[in-house]
């Protein structure tokens, strides 16, 4: 029972960490390889307003959650439009973004185990038998809760549905009057709001990091890569494979084997089926 | 007036290149020392104060004699960054050879400050001639064996903090026979980072608590270097009902792994045998108290508030003066009397030279901050006892309602082991 209750737990944990990566990547076709940098300046401008500014915590984090947003603007609007068509350049610019973020942010100060976020709910209980804190179990609801709530977008406003157009075929949304730069910015501000938000209910589990930033860029690309670049089914059946591979590895051969887990599946997905479990539009490009 | 006023400018520079020619201390060399620190890290950063700390406490006393002549400390940090994850032992070496040639110091103090980037530096001390003190981080009984092996080879090569092996039969193995004895607790599990000293740590640790009769449950279990999910291993040690989890792991992430076991409620008490985060006095916050009842072994005396010496407390008070905090990891005292150990070396020498110093350092026997200070004539590793009077003390702390409280060894104590509220119900 442990390995299904903390695999649908790492799980939502993978998928919460891959939601933004793959909002981006499937609407712009920009790969966002400063995600996790994101990720984990979310969670330390929440730090500073609650613990610096004396902010409520809700505020502190809804505050920070516009400051990331704003910030991915920023990134795509001065940065990102320049090299918009020319992916190398894209992943070196943005992970460029992502490592002064990150270093800079060590840099200032961000070292060591101080730095930490309360949970929502303090904690644990029994579940069929095996101890789980609170907080893993509001990381599964706010992970199904996201998940419902983007498809909702997605299929039922016209934003959504202008966003849906792009990732479909961005030209012929064009032609249908869709701004093809704006829904970038959108997506770039949903997708760094969703990494924000990753990170105010993950980080509560552990400490903020500037390691953190790497192993989410990480985990978000194999879960992007294992489930078809772009593709947001994909990328949550990959998270739950991700996820439950991890917690058996734990489980049947060690833990210092879990990081493998996730570069192993990179590595089978490239030599089995390089567009992903979903990754449709790749597969027909590979075809043709 | 003009005149009058070139020709006062011209006495005054006349008398200060005078002043600067005669006047001893500002025209002496410095004598150097090398620091190849890990920064970023705990074990890197309180070195690195330590050995500021106690090298300006010196030059304000007016330097080290050598011979007639008194000579400043200068201290040049350099980050190996060996403890960070993923980055290659090769790395270290070249910062230690950056010291070493380029910026020409005349002795090693602290790192390199993991194990297996100590170990891998030896030869290249050995081949420059460069006195080395390792004073944090590197708790690997292979660090002295080497010196035993290569006498003549490795000479240059001293140890003036703990290792592994004394750590587990002096301090952590009669520590651990106290708590079970006290509460009648038996069943060990064991948590483990994916390094040298750890590993071979636990796994030494395991055979000897099997040998005194405790029930060790499986073996331990090993994390990768920066892993924030201790979960199932907690999981896994609540469902054989461990009572003592032995951590032994230097990284920052051991912060999470004591919430986790809070929040979790695992009724056992933890055990950093190494806990990087635990040992800090920011853990409490940083864990928002969820660390409460986890025992921290910090190696030596001095690295934790109590009384093993007259000098302990005037290094605590005098760190925290300098750098508003108390004495963080385990290298701090170790690193600040690495200092002092080789200034009295230096003088007693009388010289520089490294095959001097060496010979003045196997005669070194002073009281320090954390006991008695002399090295194994063979291994050049520092005397380990659970006595400050004849040698080098260890430390474990037990943190309780926010503060860092002596428990071992019973010279030293100033308080007695706790069990978690949920323990005591069990």
């Amino acid at each position: 029972m442990d390995i299904i209750i903390y695999g649908v737990i790492n799980s939502a944990t993978l998928a919460l960490m891959a939601l933004g990566f793959t909002l981006v990547y499937g609407v712009s076709r920009l790969p966002n390889f400063a995600h996790g940098a994101l990720y984990v300046l979310t969670g330390y401008i929440a730090w500073l307003l609650k613990n610096r500014l004396g902010l409520s915590y809700p505020l502190a984090m809804l505050l920070s959650l516009v400051a990331t947003g704003l910030i991915g603007a920023a990134m795509y609007q001065f940065v990102l439009v320049r090299v918009r068509g020319m992916p190398i350049s894209e992943i070196i610019a943005s992970y460029a973004i992502g490592l002064a973020i990150l270093e800079g942010l060590r840099w200032g100060g961000l070292k060591g185990a101080t730095f930490t976020l309360p949970p929502f709910v303090e904690g644990g209980t029994e579940l069929f038998g095996v101890s789980v804190d609170f907080q893993r179990l509001v990381v599964v609801g706010i992970g199904v809760l996201l998940v419902a709530a983007l498809w909702l977008f997605v299929n039922s406003t016209r934003l959504g549905l202008a966003l849906k157009g792009m990732a479909q075929d961005e030209r012929a949304a064009m032609t249908l009057g869709i701004d093809s730069d704006r829904m970038a910015v959108v997506a770039m501000v949903l997708g760094s709001v969703l990494a924000g938000i990753a990170a105010l209910v993950l980080l509560p589990l552990g400490n903020i990091v500037v390691e953190a930033g790497y192993y989410v860029l990480i985990m978000a690309v194999a879960v992007c890569i294992v489930g078809g670049l772009g593709s947001w089914t994909g990328a949550i059946l990959a998270a739950f494979l991700i996820g439950f591979a991890q917690i058996l590895t734990v489980v049947y051969l060690g833990t210092h084997f879990q990081v493998v887990v996730a570069l192993a599946a990179i590595i089978v997905t490239l030599i089995l089926r390089p567009s992903g479990i979903f990754g449709r539009q790749k597969e027909l490009e590979e075809r043709v | 007036m003009n005149r009058r006023l070139k020709t006062l400018q011209a006495v005054v520079f006349a008398a200060a290149i005078l002043a600067v020619s005669f006047c001893p201390a500002l025209a002496v060399e410095p004598i150097t020392i090398g620091a190849p620190l890990s920064t970023a890290f705990l074990y890197g950063w309180d070195a690195e104060r330590a050995i500021k700390l106690a090298a300006d406490e010196i030059n304000a006393e007016g330097g080290v004699k050598v011979g007639d002549v008194k000579r400043p400390f200068k201290v040049e940090v350099i980050d190996t960054r060996d403890l960070e994850p993923g980055v290659p032992v090769s790395e270290a070496l070249l910062a230690v050879e950056k010291l070493i040639l380029e910026k020409k110091t005349d002795f090693i103090i602290g790192g390199p400050v993991r194990s297996e980037a100590a170990l891998a530096a030896m030869p290249l001390l050995s081949k420059n001639k460069k006195v080395s003190i390792l004073s944090t981080g590197a708790l690997t009984p292979k660090y002295h064996a080497m010196v035993a092996e290569n006498p003549d080879k490795f000479k240059y090569c001293f140890r003036i903090s703990g290792e592994a092996k004394w750590m587990v039969t002096g301090e952590v193995v009669p520590c651990l026979e106290e708590i079970g004895k006290k509460f009648n607790l038996d069943r060990l599990f064991i948590m483990v980072q994916d390094v040298a000293h750890a590993r071979a740590g636990g796994e030494l640790l395991a055979k000897i608590m099997d040998g005194k009769g405790w029930k060790v449950l499986g073996a331990p279990v090993v994390y990768p270097t920066g892993a924030t999910d201790f979960s199932m291993g907690l999981l896994d040690a609540k469902k054989q009902n461990a009572q003592v989890i032995i951590i032994w792991m230097d990284m920052p992430e051991t912060a999470i792994l004591l919430k986790q076991w809070h929040d979790m409620k695992v009724p056992a008490l933890p055990f950093g045998t190494i806990i990087a985060a635990a040992e800090q006095p920011g853990f409490w916050k940083a864990t928002e108290g969820k660390g409460e009842y986890c025992l921290a072994n910090v190696v030596n005396a001095g690295n934790a508030p109590c009384n093993a010496t007259p000098w302990t407390m005037k290094f605590v008070n005098a760190y925290e003066k300098k750098y508003g905090i108390e004495p963080e990891g385990y290298g701090t005292s170790s690193s600040y009397m690495a200092v002092y150990v080789l200034k009295d070396a230096i003088e007693r020498a009388g010289s520089t030279d490294p095959d001097k110093v060496v010979e003045a350092l196997k005669k070194t026997d002073l009281m320090g901050v954390y006991g008695r200070i002399r090295f194994d004539p063979k291994t050049n590793q520092v005397i380990a006892s659970q006595d400050p009077a004849e040698g080098a003390v260890g430390t474990i702390f037990q943190w309780q309602a926010g503060k860092r409280v002596v428990v071992f060894p019973p010279k030293i104590a100033t308080g007695e082991i706790k069990l978690p509220p949920w323990m005591e119900k069990k």
